[in-house]
């Protein structure tokens, strides 16, 4: 996977998680992932189709989920109930959607599928045939891994 | 928007805008109908895909004012509901709210006849400000 897809998710990460939360954050090193990914407990998944394809997967713990859906909707959210998944599950929808207007501007064309949110324990996406670059961004609220795996057709 | 000031929502006959929301997450539906509840805006009803939010605009015609729509849903996209409103009633005011900033997106949009298109995250005083604008036209 080239590198230049990276760094726009890289970007809008920090840019939208600043924004929306309004939280200092810091991205850590990346990492090269090239069997099934495990997920933590939480994950938003978010396809890319066109010129480009693949998928992002944004992964965090329930309690890193909860804190960021009660920050988002300015009130507490103590379960990971509808109104907290769609929250998250749009957390992932700008963050997507903003990298891919800025891979747009760079001369890629594609479009994104509606995203889909998952949870539960022990849970693993293989989709293998594509190499993931994670890139972790620490939060006071926890860290989300940014998770993209995406090639050209 | 101070407390003494007109709400952006009223028409300044004593009456106020009436709204559909069309957008795939509740969490979205939410934060915008709070955001022109306080404005005093009536929300009409709400769509999570492209296919409901059409049939509510034609079941809610003409009371329907103002139109937020979201490009990425499932069913059918923003795009194509767009397109079937305006196909139904080429007056229809509505603006998208995605994001998704793309420039052959929102160039796309403004020619299916879309007044408007703002880009997520929402900002309060820039989704009413510019539902002002559309609505004064
Ligand atoms: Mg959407």
């Amino acid at each position: 996977m080239r590198v230049e897809y990276i760094n726009p998710f890289v970007e809008s990460s920090v840019s939208v998680i600043r924004e929306t939360l309004g939280v200092e954050v810091k991205r850590e090193q990346i990492t090269l992932k090239s069997k099934a990914v495990p997920i933590l407990d939480v994950a938003v998944i978010v396809g890319l189709v066109g010129q480009v394809e693949g998928r992002v997967l944004f992964d965090m713990k329930r309690e890193t989920a909860l804190k960021i859906a009660s920050n988002m909707n300015g009130e507490k959210i103590s379960e990971f109930d509808e109104l907290a998944k769609a929250t998250i599950t749009e957390l992932g929808n700008m963050i997507t959607g903003r990298a891919v207007t800025k891979l747009s501007e760079m001369g890629y064309k594609f479009d994104v599928t509606p995203p889909a949110v998952f949870s539960g324990q022990n849970m693993e996406i293989s989709d293998s045939e594509i190499e993931a670059l994670i890139v972790p961004i620490e939060t006071p609220m926890g860290r989300i891994e940014i998770n993209v795996a995406l090639r050209e057709k | 928007m101070s407390d003494n000031k007109t709400p952006v929502g009223s028409k300044g006959d004593g009456t106020f805008f009436k709204a559909l929301i069309i957008d795939d997450s509740v969490f979205v539906v939410k934060q915008l109908s709070q955001i022109l509840q306080s404005e005093k805006f009536e929300i009409l009803g709400s769509a999570n895909d492209g296919i409901e939010g059409f049939e509510k605009y034609k079941e809610l015609h003409p009371n329907v004012d103002i139109v937020t729509l979201d490009i990425t849903m499932p069913k059918m996209d923003g795009i194509s509901t767009l397109e079937k409103i305006i196909e139904f009633d080429k007056n229809a005011k509505i603006i998208m709210i995605s994001a998704l900033g793309k420039e052959d997106l929102v160039k796309k949009a403004l020619i299916s006849g879309a007044k408007n298109y703002i880009v997520k995250p929402l900002d309060r005083d820039k989704v009413l400000s510019r539902i002002e604008t559309v609505l004064k036209k």
